[in-house]
């Protein structure tokens, strides 16, 4: 059976061509999240830091327990946003552990130096050295508190040699030190170097360290010191071989989630559409092959062999589209990469890892779905009767069953259902949200889309009429009897509509509304910005600047929350509560902002759905590094895109954030007072900050989420592009195929232009209910998930954007159909109709 | 010879009829049988219920009620896929138009029943049926380059390939013209005079009928004349009769 399928598909390349492509895009595209995935999971930042060490006791991340569902509790482990902390006392359980030479706690301290301001720098004690083995390269260590060393980087950017002072932001305030020696190391980051005393002091969370090195006694068995070790360390975690380089590299971290993240969401919408595109596809190139198929039945083919010549065309081209698209997505995953570290998404340490599974996975998942069509397109034509087959055709069959209609209300029915959904809270899930009643809308319509296009046809027959005259008359005979194999072509116009109206707009939405929001509760005039992080002294100070009504300081983080499906990380900020309702408006909804304490918190009103919490709970969630609190909630607000799900008392954070500092100070002065030249004293007394208007506070946190956005956009145009090609495909396909037909007509007296205006006609009909349905699942599948996630009951609907579907469409319809046809025409109708179907 | 041995095709009582709420009967309890060694010619006017005859007979279709043999096997007991098999090892084909596979060469659609069958093919035979129907330079073309008369001949070839005890033809000649037409039909000849195979053949030509040994006229599913090879003439007075009959019939009602 699999000669004859290589023979059929070597003589019938054109009719292959369509699934050929849309299975070879398939597989790039999963093949890119793929080996996004892998990578990510194969990632472990650069272990030459700890490189010394044997093991690494750090607390990196936390594990969640998540709520129980059927019966079974799966935990989440998210990576602790503000990376965790290890007790100091741990330090010694460690060094007591038999075969540990030495444990050594290290210090990880956010330094900036003006002197090379771009250049991220940690600080560490000069006793941690021993951790990544350190060549001095000139000069000593230091030995009093005003020394340090600095790495080579360092010394070449800002041009120091031992003896040179030096001046570096520590904690949002500029000290002065002496180079005591310059040191080599391939460290990731920039590196600086304090005595050990001056480190402890420096850090924003004493009594603690971000890491435990362990360095193992020569010739002790290096399994057993670890075991020990794990077993000594308690609840921390313990770090040995490549996984060292994940510790105290945050964007390592973050570059692992992000990747991982973003690869398996986007796979999973993808395979969806790909689904639906390669059904179709297969589907219509069965169907339009029917004639050869009947003939195979009535001269000798069982109807198993009929499914296995099918099945084998089907899987020989699944191989091919994998051999052409593995490469492709390879060749697509390093520009992501590329474009990932450009954008700074990724440490440039970050390079692809493996492949060979994700193309092996990625093959095996497309091969599936497609058999899978190809199995379903073929059961319906190998079981019915050869005679029924050679009949049947010529002529369209009816309608379909009862069991399609049934169906394709469910799905209806379904899709409606989920607009009521509400607990969305991070973009991600409401990007999910979105495809996935999406998806439910799509396969209604693709079941109801013979009625469908029988009711259109006839609705639509008198302004066919009108228009086209007798060309708009047969082109309406043509969509009423042609009802049925027009099912994939309205699929896939749809489903290219219906997915770059949603979806596409669904990320503008989603930034907007953090702007907006931000923007409108922002009653601040001013603020305080400092990029090395602002001490809570300048708060205070802001204050008692003559003409100032009010000064918030602003601390953003991150805080762990357990909703419903899964622990997650969400945006919070810190805020110090006095005089806040001068400056912030969050938009209470109940309870009050005053009430925010130590012991109490605000959250956002989505926020409070995904978890379950009510005002006057008792909330548990974990800080930024892993602590666990219980706090009462005291009020619920609305505006959570623009400032963070969840809003603290910064006192509440103290010594739970890798910085200890603020982000800004929001300032209001009253009217007409003039605070200029007290503000410009407050910034010079800060090194690095500046005072800004509130609104370019906004338009950096727009600019900021622009960039942010940049690989879901990404994302959406490669499927929204999918979507476009799929749709393309299907009309040449359906063009081309009805060469016989168009010489017929031509034959029998209508001349080109007739049957040109025909196919025009035809189109106009067909585009209108595509775009009138299409626009339809994208209104409301945008409106219910922007009204979820955002409360807003109209979604922002850019108008350039709207235009670029409607024209996108247009220009797609006319292109895919009026070129083949158009090719169709030039041939002798004679030998039209001489041409098999 | 037993009369079962004799007979290689069998209908008994065999009606069949299509569609849900106003059923349109196409065969209303047709008896007919079919000797080893003949050639019967199956004719009456459109929608008289020959091709679907046909179709039940060749096991392409089966009948609402009746039953109905090829050699001493009652078709209504196969399954799809027995009733498949059957076909490709013991029936031929040969149809009005569209028999060949596009993607396959005339050697490889010739020999497309045994090589869905599994089995080896006898290259012997091939040889000989490759010379008998004149296509010994064609084997390696394709259906597109051939004319209409050279396509029928390859579906005849593939019919006898598998040396079927019979072979249906529908309306085998009708998109031939005449000269193209009487080659086919010699041909068709040939093979129940030198093989001794069987051939049923629906034709609505009177000169196509008069190659048949004997002729079987249907008029509303029923066989409404049985006659042993009357001769073209008569054929054609016998339909022309039948047209007028229902003319006026149409008149009365």
């Amino acid at each position: 059976m699999l000669e004859l399928a290589v023979q059929m598909l070597r003589f019938r390349k054109g009719a292959f061509v369509a699934t050929f492509a849309a299975l070879a895009a398939g597989v790039m595209i999963l093949m890119t999240c793929a080996l996004l995935v892998e990578s990510g999971l194969r990632y472990q930042g650069t272990p030459q830091w700890y490189a010394g060490a044997v093991a690494i006791v750090a607390d990196g991340e936390l594990t969640v327990p998540g709520p129980e569902l059927f019966g079974e509790t799966e935990s989440t482990t998210a990576p602790l946003p503000e990376g965790g902390r290890v007790p100091e006392s741990l330090v010694a359980t460690l060094a007591a552990v038999p075969g540990v030479a030495a444990a050594v706690g290290d210090h990880s301290i956010a330094v900036t130096a003006p002197a090379s301001p771009g250049t991220p720098v940690t600080g560490h004690g000069w006793g941690s050295a021993v951790l990544a083995p350190y060549r001095m390269i000139a000069g000593g260590p230091p030995r009093a508190d005003r020394e340090i060393a600095v790495d080579a980087r360092l010394a070449a950017g800002g041009k120091l040699r031992p003896g040179d002072d030096v001046a570096v932001i520590v904690g949002g305030a500029e000290r002065k030190f002496r180079v005591s020696g310059v040191v080599g190391a391939a460290a990731p980051r920039a590196t600086v170097f304090f005595t050990d005393a001056q480190a402890a002091r420096l850090d924003p969370n004493p009594g603690s360290f971000a890491a435990i090195g362990v360095l193992a006694e020569p010739g002790a068995d290096r399994a057993a010191v670890i075991a020990a070790v794990r077993a000594a360390a308690g609840e921390a975690r313990t770090y040995v071989d490549g996984r060292r380089g994940l510790v105290g590299q945050p964007e390592a971290v973050a570059a692992r989630a992000l990747t991982v993240q973003a690869g398996s969401a986007f796979g999973g919408y993808a395979a969806m559409i790909i689904i639906f595109v390669v059904a179709g596809t297969v589907g219509l190139s069965v169907r339009h092959r029917r004639r050869d198929l009947a003939l195979l039945r009535a001269v000798a083919a069982t109807p198993g062999q009929v499914r296995r010549l099918i099945l084998g065309e089907v899987g020989l081209l699944s191989l091919l589209a994998a051999a052409v698209g593995v490469p492709a997505g390879l060749a697509a995953t390093a520009w992501t990469r590329d474009q990932l570290v450009t954008r700074g998404f990724v440490p440039d340490t970050f390079v692809l890892r493996g492949g060979v599974l994700s193309a092996l996975a990625v093959t095996v998942a497309v091969a599936v779905v497609a058999l899978g069509a190809a199995w379903i397109a073929a059961l319906r034509t190998s079981r019915i009767r050869p005679t029924e087959a050679l009949g049947e055709a010529a002529v369209e069959r009816a309608l379909g069953g009862q069991v399609r209609i049934v169906s394709g209300l469910v799905c209806l029915g379904g899709a409606a259902s989920l607009t009521g959904l509400t607990g969305a809270t991070g973009g991600t899930t409401a990007l999910g949200a979105a495809t996935g009643m999406l998806y439910l809308f799509v396969l209604a319509v693709a079941l109801l889309a013979p009625w469908i296009n029988r009711a259109a046809a006839r609705l639509l027959a008198p302004v066919l009429r009108t228009v086209w005259g007798s060309s708009g008359y047969l082109a309406a005979a043509n969509l009423r009897a042609n009802a049925r194999g027009m099912v994939a072509v309205l699929t896939a116009l749809v489903l290219s509509v219906g997915f770059g109206g949603a979806v596409w707009f669904l990320q503008d939405n989603l930034q907007r509304q953090v702007t907006v929001q931000h923007h409108e509760g922002t009653l601040a005039q001013q603020a305080l910005v400092g990029s090395a992080g602002l001490p809570a002294a300048a708060t205070a100070r802001a204050r008692k600047i003559p003409g100032v009504v009010a000064a918030t300081g602003v601390r953003r983080t991150s805080v762990i929350v357990p909703n419903r499906l899964e622990a997650q990380a969400v945006p919070a900020q810190g805020i110090d509560p006095v005089g806040a309702d001068q400056t912030l408006d969050l938009g209470v909804r109940a309870g009050s902002l005053a009430d925010l304490r130590v012991s109490t918190v605000a959250v956002s009103t989505t926020q409070a759905d995904a978890a379950g919490w009510k005002l006057g709970d008792d909330a548990r969630l974990w800080l930024g590094d892993g602590t666990p609190v219980t706090l009462r909630i005291v009020a619920l607000y609305d505006r959570g895109w623009g400032f963070g799900d969840v809003t603290l008392d910064t006192e509440t954070l103290v010594g739970h954030t890798a910085t200890g500092l603020d982000d800004h100070v929001l300032i209001r002065t009253a009217p007409g007072a003039d605070a200029g030249p007290g503000l410009a004293d407050l910034a010079n007394a800060y090194p690095m900050s500046a005072v800004v208007g509130a609104d370019r506070l906004s338009g950096e946190l727009a600019g900021d989420l622009a960039v942010s956005s940049w690989l879901n956009k990404m994302l959406i145009a490669v499927l929204v592009g999918y979507a476009v090609l799929a749709a393309a495909n299907t009309l040449v396909m359906a063009a081309l195929a009805r060469t016989r037909e168009l010489a017929l007509l031509r034959l029998v007296g209508v001349t080109r232009g007739q049957v040109k205006r025909m196919v025009q006609a035809e189109q106009a009909g067909l585009l209108g209910v595509a775009l009138a349905i299409g626009s339809a699942v994208a209104a409301v599948t945008l409106s219910s998930v922007v009204h979820a996630v955002a409360g807003v009951r109209i979604p922002y609907v850019p108008a350039l954007g709207a235009a670029t579907i409607v024209g996108g469409t247009i220009a797609l319809a006319l292109v895919a159909t009026m070129l083949p046809i158009g090719r169709v025409l030039r041939t002798p109708p004679v030998e039209g109709i001489g041409i098999r179907e | 010879m037993s009369p079962s041995a004799e007979i290689a095709v069998s209908v008994e009582r065999v009606s069949r009829s299509y569609g849900g709420d106003q059923p349109v009967v196409a065969l209303a309890g047709v008896d007919a049988a079919f000797r080893r060694g003949t050639a019967t010619a199956v004719m009456g006017p459109s929608g008289s219920g020959k091709s679907t005859l046909l179709h039940c007979a060749a096991g392409l279709d089966r009948p609402s009620s009746g039953r109905v043999r090829i050699g001493a096997t009652d078709l209504s007991a196969l399954s799809e896929k027995a009733l498949t098999e059957l076909r490709r090892t013991r029936v031929g084909f040969v149809f009005q138009a569209f028999n060949l596979i596009g993607a396959l060469t005339v050697e490889q659609n010739i020999l497309l029943p045994s090589r869905l069958s599994g089995h080896r093919p006898d290259r012997a035979w091939l040889a000989e049926v490759v010379e008998r129907v004149g296509l010994g330079d064609r084997l390696r073309h394709r259906p597109a380059e051939l004319s209409g008369g050279q396509q029928q001949r390859v579906a005849i070839a593939r019919a006898l390939a598998t040396r079927p005890e019979v072979i249906f033809c529908d309306e085998p000649t009708g998109a031939l013209d005449t000269q193209t037409a009487a080659e086919v039909l010699s041909l068709l000849r040939s093979v129940v005079d030198d093989t001794g195979q069987t051939v049923v053949m629906v034709t609505h030509d009177p000169v196509a009928a008069s190659y048949a040994d004997r002729v079987l006229v249907l008029a509303d599913g029923r066989i409404v004349h049985d006659m042993p090879q009357p001769g073209a003439e008569a054929i054609a007075e016998q339909l022309a009769r039948l047209g007028r009959r229902q003319t006026v019939a149409t008149r009365e009602g």
